[in-house]
């Protein structure tokens, strides 16, 4: 997969720019009030809103939740892009911070049975169609601190380079690289059976 | 053990379920609806006008619109294109109120920028954020609601402010992203002129311990920038956060390093001035830089008199102690109250010490009593028990009003504020305290700020208490850390020798290309601010020691990392370099302060000449080789270009040959770390 993604990067890097261009341009288009041109950001990066807010949070129906939230606030906020930074940066701040905010109010909700509902998600967890291990390992993902889970989500899920994904988080890129080194030691302690010493 | 990057790479291999076809064809009309009710940005007509100015006239309108008020009942639905947004601890909140009919917006009541609401131990400030919707993690919706939910959102804030319940925002925030999503499905012309409050938290924190942090000082071009000026730093608090992080296998945020706090922890023995008259002397040489063959470092050493106990000020100090129920903890209050028991020790018997805590209620538990009743004293710091929340502000102002009760004239004023930083100012926000604080300085009472535990310390706040306040920040892990700040430091953190003492140095284009200050980031002032009486900056207790590096790149050195202009290099040099009268000086050392209670201050000026400079690192004294292994060590956990050759060996190799006789360990305990950094550093690898 880590070879297929390499490969694809190197074969897309045009096409990747391209891309990136193309989204600015419609997303500036978007801002000066042209609907066409939301439409068809919005039917572009659909798909990548609803993916990351599943992997976020696990759920199938926070996934669908949170969407709707990006979709509404992004209605709004696109008057405001003014193209300083990259349209999907722009975007994957959006999308984090809807589902960081969703989950809150979730859990605030079921402060009662906090324990309850760590049980049941872990148990439900629907997050992808993935093999176990990946599930498992999205599962443990879920559980890390809100920035390391972000920069796990943008570096592994999103593939982004660590300076990309600073980007997205408004950090330099060394407390970036900090932050999935951090990761890997979390993980793995959270992936060892009960009670085994590592 | 870690993860390896090819198992985290499996995280990709999980192909996510597609999204609902029928949701998504709603969520795109949605998106589209709001799209549609919110006006182009075109036509922001706040574009072009400072923040300042903005919020200016926020608050004109406001006063308008009071007297409208009075009037019109509808006084609060009126205009304004502003954004109020509260930034809390945990996250930020926003609402927002608009109307599309062109008639006049409600400021008044949401809030106004700089007002804040404590929700259960999370503040919450508004500010004005018309201009930072495009790159923010803030992103505002607005689009029209029935007029329902404006009430039910206004009583729900207000509920929310006065009481206690995280939860309660949380509800209202989701009813009112609610009410919006219905709204919007709903959106119909007849709707077009009702009003829409949204509220809204953005950017939540997980890790609630808050460091301030900062981006490296770069390389500047002497051509260009000649003078560098700073305040000086005595804090330590840095060192004992950082010392805490790395005993629990965590390496340190690399822009939560301070490295000037890192050097400054240790003691030196810098040569004495010979004289109170003269406050401190500064040591200044240059010696070649380990880390680089061609560069220099310019290594300042300032140490302040050391006042001889029997003529020291009387001291008139209050205890502020945080007894909330998060101090509960062993290494929080218990250690709190014997590292108070230690500064009692130092005290002399006709010093006053008084007590205030705080926890729900700021409460007086002892009156300013005098040292010779140690008994009484003892017995009060004995009975303090955690309980309950914090209100952080009424316990400073208590204290400030005792310690102003037994202000000694020409002693020392001082509050001791003690906490694990959840310091819940209630309806005051960090920028008022800040002024109270100011304020009181003004009038001769200083500021302490000691910080115990770890989970939720607060250290940019404490950082701007004691910085704004004249006082030093300490953080206080073990006794053994108490013992060092409030027993053998006990003179310096006590009694100022010199306030506002600012450095400035100008270098020398003829001999030096390029420099860079290590550390002191925080403590960066504009080079006009050195000559400013009024400008605020560090101050000198009895003892202290403080220390500054630069790295110097030499003129020829091969070593310079900024490239020559092209067409500023067609400027003559006002003398030929050969000429200059100044050929033989790097750099002209100023350092400004003022004796305490004084409003002017005294200059001190020194050249640095090439008769300050060391052939070798080994012609160095033994503390200031260790200074430069502290500073490297610094440098490399802030992940610095310059030292990323210099290795963790030769860090240990410098420091372990500067340990000197080392009376309490300090400096064995920093080999320690060093090797702990370099074993977590490799791990990241």
């Amino acid at each position: 997969m880590a070879s297929y993604h390499a490969m694809m990067a190197t074969m897309l890097d045009t096409s990747v720019e391209q891309t990136a261009d193309e989204d600015r341009a419609l997303a500036l288009r978007a801002a000066n009030g042209e609907r066409a041109a939301f439409a068809l950001l919005l039917e572009r990066h659909y798909e990548r809103v609803f993916r990351i807010a599943l992997r976020w949070s696990g759920h199938r129906a926070d996934a669908e939740d949170i969407t709707q939230t990006v979709c509404i606030k992004l209605g709004a906020a696109i008057r405001s892009f003014r193209g300083e930074a990259k349209f999907t940066t722009w975007l994957y701040q959006l999308v984090l911070n809807a589902s960081r905010d969703h989950l809150r109010t979730v859990r605030n909700t079921q402060q009662r049975d906090a324990a309850y509902a760590e049980h049941t998600e872990l148990m439900q967890d629907d997050g992808g169609h993935g093999d176990d291990v990946s599930r498992a390992l999205w599962a443990a993902v879920r559980q890390l601190p809100d920035k390391t889970r972000d920069a796990v989500l943008l570096v592994y899920g999103e593939d982004m380079s660590h300076a990309a994904a600073a980007a997205v988080l408004g950090c330099k890129e060394a407390t970036l690289s900090w932050h999935i080194h951090d990761a890997k030691k979390r993980l793995a302690a959270l992936l060892a059976p009960h009670g085994e010493v590592i | 053990m870690n993860l390896s990057d090819e198992q985290l790479k499996t995280l990709a291999n999980s192909a996510p379920a597609t999204p609902d076809a029928q949701r998504r064809r709603d969520n795109i009309e949605a998106a589209l609806a709001a799209f549609d009710a919110t006006p182009a940005a075109a036509e922001d007509t706040t574009q072009g006008l400072s923040r300042w100015q903005r919020l200016k006239s926020v608050f004109q309108q406001k006063r308008r619109m009071d007297m409208q008020e009075q009037k019109d009942f509808r006084g609060w639905l009126t205009p304004a294109l502003a954004t109020l947004l509260l930034v809390p601890v945990v996250g930020y909140v926003s609402w927002q109120s608009q109307r599309y009919d062109g008639s006049p917006r409600d400021v008044v009541t949401l809030a106004k920028p700089g007002e804040t609401i404590g929700v259960r131990g999370t503040e919450y400030e508004a500010v004005d954020t018309s201009d930072a919707i495009a790159l923010d993690d803030v992103v505002i919706a607005a689009s029209p609601v029935a007029p329902a939910p404006v009430a039910e959102l206004q009583a729900a804030r207000a509920q929310a402010m006065e009481g206690r319940q995280r939860a309660e925002v949380a509800r209202f925030e989701s009813r009112a992203v609610a009410k919006m999503a219905s709204g919007i499905a709903a959106a119909d012309a007849s709707f077009a002129n009702e009003n829409v409050v949204l509220w809204q938290p953005i950017g939540a924190e997980a890790d609630r311990d808050r460091i301030q942090s900062t981006d490296s000082n770069p390389v500047k071009r002497v051509a260009e920038q000649p003078v560098s000026t700073f305040s000086i730093d005595v804090d330590t608090a840095n060192y004992a956060f950082l010392r805490r992080q790395l005993n629990a296998g965590n390496l340190p945020a690399p822009d939560s390093v301070r490295i000037e706090e890192l050097i400054n922890y240790f003691p030196y023995a810098w040569p004495r001035p010979a004289s109170a008259e003269q406050p401190f002397q500064a040591t200044v040489n240059i010696m070649p830089a380990p880390w680089h063959n061609g560069r220099k470092l310019m290594h300042i050493a300032i140490q302040g008199y050391d006042i001889a106990p029997t003529t020291r000020p009387k001291a008139n100090l209050v205890f502020l102690i945080d007894t909330s129920g998060s101090m509960n903890q062993t290494d929080k209050l218990p250690l709190l109250k014997n590292a108070f028991r230690l500064l009692l020790d130092t005290l002399q018997a006709d010093d006053t010490v008084a007590i205030v805590t705080y926890a729900g209620n700021a409460g007086t538990a002892l009156e300013p009593t005098r040292v010779a009743d140690k008994r009484r004293i003892l017995d009060v710091i004995d009975g303090l028990g955690a309980g309950g929340s914090t209100a952080g502000a009424a316990g400073i102002d208590q204290a400030y009003t005792l310690a102003e009760r037994s202000f000694v004239e020409g002693g020392v004023n001082r509050v001791l504020l003690a906490t694990d930083g959840d310091f819940n100012v209630g309806q005051t926000s960090d920028e008022d305290l800040k002024r109270i604080i100011e304020n009181k300085r003004a009038r001769g009472i200083y500021l302490s700020v000691f910080g115990f535990g770890q989970g939720n310390y607060n250290d940019q706040l404490m950082q701007v208490l004691a910085q704004n306040g004249n006082g030093t920040a300490a953080y206080i892990d073990t006794l053994s850390e108490a013992q060092k700040t409030l027993v053998q430091e006990a003179g310096s953190t006590l009694f100022p020798i010199a306030n506002d003492v600012k450095i400035q140095v100008e270098f020398n284009p003829a001999t030096v290309a390029e420099y860079r200050l290590i550390g002191y980031e925080t403590r960066a002032l504009a080079r006009e601010d050195f000559n400013n009486d009024r400008v605020d900056a560090g101050d000198i207790g009895s003892g202290h020691s403080v220390t500054a590096i630069y790295e110097l790149t030499p003129v020829g050195s091969g070593a310079v990392s900024v490239d020559e202009l092209r067409y500023a290099r067609a400027e003559p040099a006002a003398v030929p370099a050969s000429d200059n009268e100044f050929n033989n000086e790097y750099a002209f050392v100023k350092i400004r302060y003022k004796r305490p209670g004084e409003s002017t201050s005294n200059l001190i000026t020194q050249p640095v000449t090439g008769g300050n400079e060391l052939a070798s690192l080994d012609a160095a004294s033994t503390d200031q080789r260790f200074s430069i292994a502290v500073s490297a060590f610094g440098q490399k956990l802030r992940d610095e270009d310059a030292v990323h050759d210099y290795d963790w060996s030769a860090i240990q190799r410098l420091a372990s040959g500067a340990r000197g006789d080392d009376a309490f360990g300090y400096r064995a305990e920093f080999l320690r770390l060093a090797t702990l950094a370099a074993t977590l550093q490799s791990q990241n690898r």
